[in-house]
Parts: structure tokens; C-alpha cells; sequence
């Protein structure tokens, strides 16, 4: 895949690009956290880079409302249990 | 022997305590073990021995501690088990270079017309079959932290790593999932460089 050059950037804006995913992960030490908050608060680029990632965990995120265990697994898992003595 | 009285709370047989503590977790461990095994009967098997292997140890669980994890670390053993031999793994060294291909992408993104692309209705299942078509060990590290909500020091213990492996595989993951999207968009047309073009 032939991916696009990223230009140039001042440094504040390139710590966010390589520190966006500690920062959105809650990683980075307070002092870190509030300087690049800082930064994204006044910068429309970090800020869009910032919500496109975020945006984007919290898709990845949404994948865990999915189906759980079928009737017929519970049923198995306690009939092993039960086999092994389980009382439940 | 005399039963000890119903209203203590050490009265509790380890069974009761299995059943309130371990056994709500099922929905958790199958879609953990479904993420693994990417086939619905492996993790009913996974799934099945994961809970037999908790209740014969449930004695090396600490009461009031994390029963998920502690149930996931099982069944992340029990399916590595279950493979004929674990796959190599690959452990990064470079973390930023993810980071930065991951900025690379939306660069790209953007260019393209493609800046929207996570508000487009059939996003979803174009992420969810990114991830799960990820290849070990990026994916269940994917899984733990992205979906499942662990913090990066509980995705280490389950997958038994130091942090700084999960971080550079959770990294890697997301970056291999966002250029899919990239081609997914790029493949579907989803969004058209110039709207205007088509009036
Ligand atoms: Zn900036």
C-alpha cells in the first residue's frame, strides 16, 4: 500500500502524532497528558488527528457488544462442572 | 460434620463462590476464546475446559480479585495449548514506526476524500473483520485492550508479557487495522474525491 509522506511538523504537533495513542490510552505522566492536551485544545490539525483516533478506538471498542455464550454452551460447561462434582 | 452457620460469610462453599464470582464471566470468556479461535465450536471447547480448569483450581483464586482476568490468563493458556505449537511470535522492537504508519494512513486519508470514513454505515463490520482476520500476536492484544477494556498491565499478565510488548503489539495492531480500512474504502469507493464532480 503506497501510503502518503507526512509533512514537515513543529514539534509540539509531532509529539502528538507519535504520542496520541499513549495519550488517548491514558500512558503518558501528568505533565506530558497536559501538554499535549494543551496543544490539541488549540491546534485544529492535532485536534482532528486526535478525535480520528479516538473515534477510532471507540469503534474498535463498540465490537464488544456481541453475542455471548449459547444456551447450549452454558448448559455444557455446567454439565462438565457438575461431573466434577460442582453443586452449583 | 456440622455444616458451619448460613450467615457467615466463610460458610460460603467454594461452589457458591464459583457460581457468583466465575460463572457470570461466560459471555466474557466465550467472546475472548471466539476472538482466539475464530471458530464458534473451537471456543466452546476452549471455553468448556477454561471453567473446568478454574473450578479444579479455584482454590489458587484470591476472593474479590479480578475474575476476569484471572479467567482469561486460563483461557489464554488453554487455546495456546490447544495449538499444535504456538505460532513464532513477534515482538517489536519499534512501537513509533506504528505510531507514525498509523499517521501515515489518515494522511493518506484524507487526500483520498476518505476523512469521514469511520462516520460510513458498513464501518463497523469492515473493522470487525480487520481484527479479527489480524494475525497473532497483534490480536489478542487488540482484543484485551481495545474490546475487552483491560488496561495494558492486565493484557500483560494475561498474555505474559511486559507492558511494553503489548503496547508495541497493540500498536501494530491498530496500524494494520486502519490501512485495511484504507484499502476497504479504497476497494468500496466508499467516498468520492470530489462530490461535486458527480452533479
Ligand atoms: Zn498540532
Amino acid at each position: 500500500m503506497s501510503l502518503a509522506q507526512i509533512p514537515p511538523l513543529p514539534p509540539e504537533c509531532l509529539e502528538v502524532l507519535n504520542h496520541v495513542w499513549d495519550y488517548l490510552d491514558g500512558q503518558l505522566n501528568d505533565e506530558t497528558t497536559e501538554r499535549l492536551r494543551a496543544h490539541i485544545a488549540e491546534c485544529r490539525q492535532c485536534f482532528e488527528y486526535k478525535t480520528f483516533q479516538e473515534n477510532f478506538c471507540d469503534a474498535v471498542h463498540s465490537l464488544a457488544e456481541r453475542p455471548g455464550a449459547s444456551p447450549g454452551l452454558r448448559a455444557r460447561v455446567l454439565d462438565s462442572l457438575r461431573h466434577e462434582g460442582f453443586a452449583g | 460434620m456440622t455444616p458451619p452457620p448460613a450467615d457467615h460469610p466463610s460458610s460460603q462453599s467454594p461452589d457458591a463462590a464459583f457460581e457468583r464470582e466465575a460463572l457470570p464471566w461466560l459471555d466474557d470468556v466465550y467472546r475472548f476464546a471466539l476472538s482466539l479461535t475464530r471458530d464458534a465450536s473451537d471456543a466452546d471447547d476452549v471455553v468448556q475446559e477454561t471453567f473446568l480448569r478454574a473450578y479444579r483450581s479455584w482454590h489458587t483464586y484470591t476472593p474479590g480479585s479480578d475474575c476476569r482476568r484471572w479467567l482469561f490468563t486460563i483461557c489464554r493458556n488453554v487455546f495456546l495449548r490447544s495449538l499444535e505449537r504456538e505460532r513464532p511470535t513477534v515482538d517489536l522492537e519499534d512501537a513509533e514506526r506504528d505510531v507514525v504508519g498509523a499517521g501515515r494512513v489518515y494522511v493518506t486519508m484524507l487526500q483520498e476524500g476518505y476523512g469521514d470514513l469511520l462516520s460510513q454505515v458498513d464501518v463497523l463490520p469492515a473493522i470487525e473483520r480487520a481484527v479479527h482476520e489480524l494475525p497473532e500476536p497483534f490480536r489478542s492484544a487488540m482484543i484485551l485492550v481495545d474490546i475487552e477494556d483491560q488496561p495494558y498491565e492486565a493484557a500483560a499478565e494475561i498474555l505474559g508479557v511486559p507492558i511494553g510488548t503489548i503496547r508495541s503489539r497493540l500498536f501494530r495492531g491498530r496500524r494494520l487495522v486502519q490501512e485495511r480500512l484504507l484499502a476497504h474504502a479504497q476497494d468500496a469507493g466508499l467516498a468520492r474525491r470530489n462530490p461535486k464532480e458527480n452533479e
